[in-house]
């Protein structure tokens, strides 16, 4: 089995070639990228099916065993984000008619890094891919030619993203000083005793606090909302929708394996309802329509905080089922912003020159708040349930939770008021047929999604269940430890 | 005190809690290795073969991180480039040619000719001899980037080819990959040392691993000569 390292090595190798290819075939050259994630998503579709047959799978580099060299752990879980990065990141060159070498680059490795991220089973070496995707979105953030603002807050973006970097170098430091392993299943057997002390949960709060910056969690989220105001609208909605969710898988991952501990889980759920809270309330206040996509994606990323705080599978299905849902409409979303900019109130009378993106805005917004049948009332229906039962704290983190879906209600519902009245004054340009596409494709998603609701909640629920499966990882990561099991 | 003073001073507080609360727990072993440390430092010379274990560690046991690195330095890379670099419509527009720095005096123009061999020879010293002595890829590409970039800082206006530098870098990085996809087609798993351990000591000794340090050597040092020579010129 060679797939999952492709997965990785592909884009990079893309990467390092892209140039050359561009100088001496530029025909060429502008496929290149969009093949390689075709080719990249039927290998993850391989793989996907090969872990339906056989279960959960591991793979060793370098030839050289677990807890000593570095291993990639391929379940339902990791493969459904590489897929969730492939194909959003195919989606996303639809219609996207001019791009630079360079833009094209970034986007291939942080293809190849965020597979790393979610494959990988050990410490450091997700540190490493985690940096890779880090700086290519300072990159990419900055790449709409000489916008001030944008470079701006890119540069902002780049000096909380550092500290971020070094506080989770520090903990990882931390924990190899306390156990002397990266390993992630080495270290899972030797968490119990080693790691659930003050050091060992104060290297969780910094690593938490490291990817929260990506994750867009609670302190460290000031840079999301200037960002994605300047940043072109594919990288926002890539950045928003897609690589985000990558930095909570990691947390969740370290939660699951390492942190299984009562004060991880509740630190986790303060995060949450803190980001929750000022996310909405921000998005409310906010004069434009990025800047409300951009506070809002704040409040749904805490909202899988939350989920993810749960402990069980329950919770963990509802994590991710936020997550796909949220990665769906925010692309969209932030698909219909390229031609809206400005104060609400330049946009009165949108509706009439613009009726089908209205009416896509209205689809999405209403998944968004979670009106059923659309998609969303479902994941927000599992978070609920999953909530409710899991004890006093979460319980209150639900009500807050439920309240906060009243602020979002209201700010979609205002802003799509505006659209539809009318205006004596001519209403600025339309959203281009470019950036309809692959709205349109996000659209036609969510409805396949309402219709398949049943084999989803299925599957996902297989998926959550094998994630939260530590035994499993370390039986499948570990060979020396397989005689113990 | 500004609110932004308040929650800089809320942050450092909670760092420096953190941080006491870690070093109350800190295991002060004297001088020992714990954990895989041990069997790295006992498995290495015969499994790999390399005198500097350092380097085993490096290229063999976490070459997918060394990788990683590599890509690191070239996403940064990339990025500085993307945002400096000007479009063509740009410099269309902009009438004025670019403001250069005049040359340097003639002393220094001639030392930086005399130097540049030298410089050659040591880079490629330290990157040959990585698997036998501390250094490498990484330091040893970093004395050949300033080969490269001394002549650009003594006469600005001379010859630096961009497209040569990156041709190199993207050679240089692609055939790191290749050798480690040979070795996944070969042996079955990616970065797999190829080439039997040899003697431990000898300069052709730890099968493929000098080749992997030649291309990172070779990357690192086009990779931070370019990018220092965009710097100088924007």
């Amino acid at each position: 089995m060679m797939g999952p390292i492709l997965l990785v090595i592909l884009p990079f190798l893309g990467a390092f070639m892209l140039p050359m290819v561009y100088r001496h075939y530029a025909q060429v050259g502008s496929w290149v990228a969009p093949l390689i994630l075709v080719v990249n998503l039927i290998i993850c579709l391989g793989l996907w099916h090969g872990v339906e047959v056989v279960g959960a799978q591991s793979m060793a580099m370098g030839g050289f065993t677990a807890p000593l060299g570095i291993v990639f752990y391929i379940d339902g879980l990791s493969l459904l984000f590489v897929l969730l990065l492939l194909s959003g990141s195919l989606l996303l060159w639809l219609g996207a008619w001019h791009r630079r070498v360079k833009e094209e680059m970034l986007l291939l490795l942080i293809v190849g890094g965020g597979s790393g991220l979610v494959l990988s089973g050990d410490l450091f070496n997700v540190y490493v891919f985690f940096e890779i995707v880090a700086v290519a979105s300072y990159g990419l953030s900055a790449s709409r030619r000489g916008d001030a603002c944008g470079y701006a807050a890119s540069l902002r973006f780049l000096l909380i993203g550092s500290l971020g970097s070094s506080l989770i170098l520090l903990g990882i430091s931390i924990i190899y000083a306390l156990t002397g392993t990266l390993n992630l299943s080495h270290l899972t057997l030797l968490a119990p005793e080693l790691l659930q002390g003050a050091a060992g949960l104060s290297a969780f709060a910094l690593m938490l606090i490291g990817f929260s910056v990506k994750a867009e969690l609670f302190p460290v989220n000031t840079w999301v909302a200037e960002v994605y105001a300047h940043a072109p609208v594919r990288v926002s909605a890539l950045l928003a929708g897609i690589v985000s969710k990558l930095a909570m898988v990691v947390v969740l991952r370290l939660l699951l394996l390492l942190y299984s501990h009562e004060y991880a889980y509740m630190l986790l759920l303060g995060i949450g309802v803190a980001g929750l809270v000022t996310g909405e309330l921000a998005a409310f206040h906010a004069k434009d329509l990025r800047r409300t996509l951009a506070y809002s994606s704040i409040g749904q990323l805490s909202v899988i905080a939350i989920a993810f705080s749960i402990p069980g599978p329950l919770g963990i299905l509802s994590g991710i089922a936020l997550a796909f849902h949220h990665a769906l409409v925010k692309t969209g979303l932030f698909m219909l912003a390229e031609n809206w900019r400005g104060d609400f109130s330049s946009l009165r009378g949108v509706a009439q020159k613009a009726p089908l993106a209205s009416f896509l805005l209205i689809v999405f917004s209403l998944s968004m708040i979670g009106i059923p049948p659309l998609p969303g009332f479902w994941a927000k229906f599992v978070l609920l349930q999953a909530g409710f039962a899991a004890g006093n704290w979460y319980q209150i983190a639900m009500i807050v939770f439920l309240l906060s879906i009243v602020v979002e209600a209201a700010y979609f519902f205002r802003f799509i008021r505006v659209l539809y009245q009318n205006s004596a004054e001519q209403p600025p340009s339309m959203p281009h047929k470019r950036e309809l596409q692959p709205a349109l494709v996000v659209a036609v998603l969510l409805l396949l999604v309402m219709l398949m609701i049943d084999p989803i909640n299925h599957n996902l629920t297989t998926i959550a269940t094998q994630a939260s499966d530590v035994k499993a990882y370390i039986y499948n990561t570990l060979p020396a430890w397989k005689l113990d099991y | 005190m500004s609110f932004r003073d308040i929650t800089a001073l809320a942050l450092l507080a909670g760092l420096a809690f953190l941080l006491a609360l870690v070093l109350t727990e800190f295991p002060y072993t004297n001088g020992s290795l714990n954990g895989i440390g041990q069997s790295i430092l006992a498995l290495a010379p015969k499994e790999v073969g390399t005198a500097n274990i350092v380097t085993s560690v490096v290229l063999a046991y976490r070459g997918l991180d060394t990788l990683g690195e590599l890509i690191i330095l070239f996403v940064a890379a990339t990025a500085a480039g993307m945002v400096l670099s000007n479009s063509p419509e740009e410099e269309a527009q902009n009438l004025q040619p670019l403001v250069r720095f005049p040359a340097a005096g003639f002393v220094l123009q001639i030392s930086s000719h005399l130097l540049f061999p030298f410089l050659l020879l040591l880079g490629a010293y330290i990157i040959v001899h990585g698997h036998l002595t501390p250094g490498g890829g990484f330091q040893g590409g970093a004395v050949l980037a300033a080969a490269f970039f001394i002549p650009v800082l003594t006469s600005p206006a001379g010859p630096f080819s961009h497209n040569v530098s990156s041709l190199v870098e993207g050679l240089a990085g692609g055939s790191f990959i290749v050798i480690g996809l040979l070795g996944l087609f070969g042996q079955g798993y990616f970065l797999a040392p190829l080439g039997s351990p040899g003697i431990v000591g000898d300069l052709v000794s730890a099968g493929s691993l000098p080749l992997l340090y030649t291309a990172i050597g070779i990357k690192v040092g086009s990779e931070l000569a370019g990018l220092l020579a965009r710097f100088t010129q924007t």
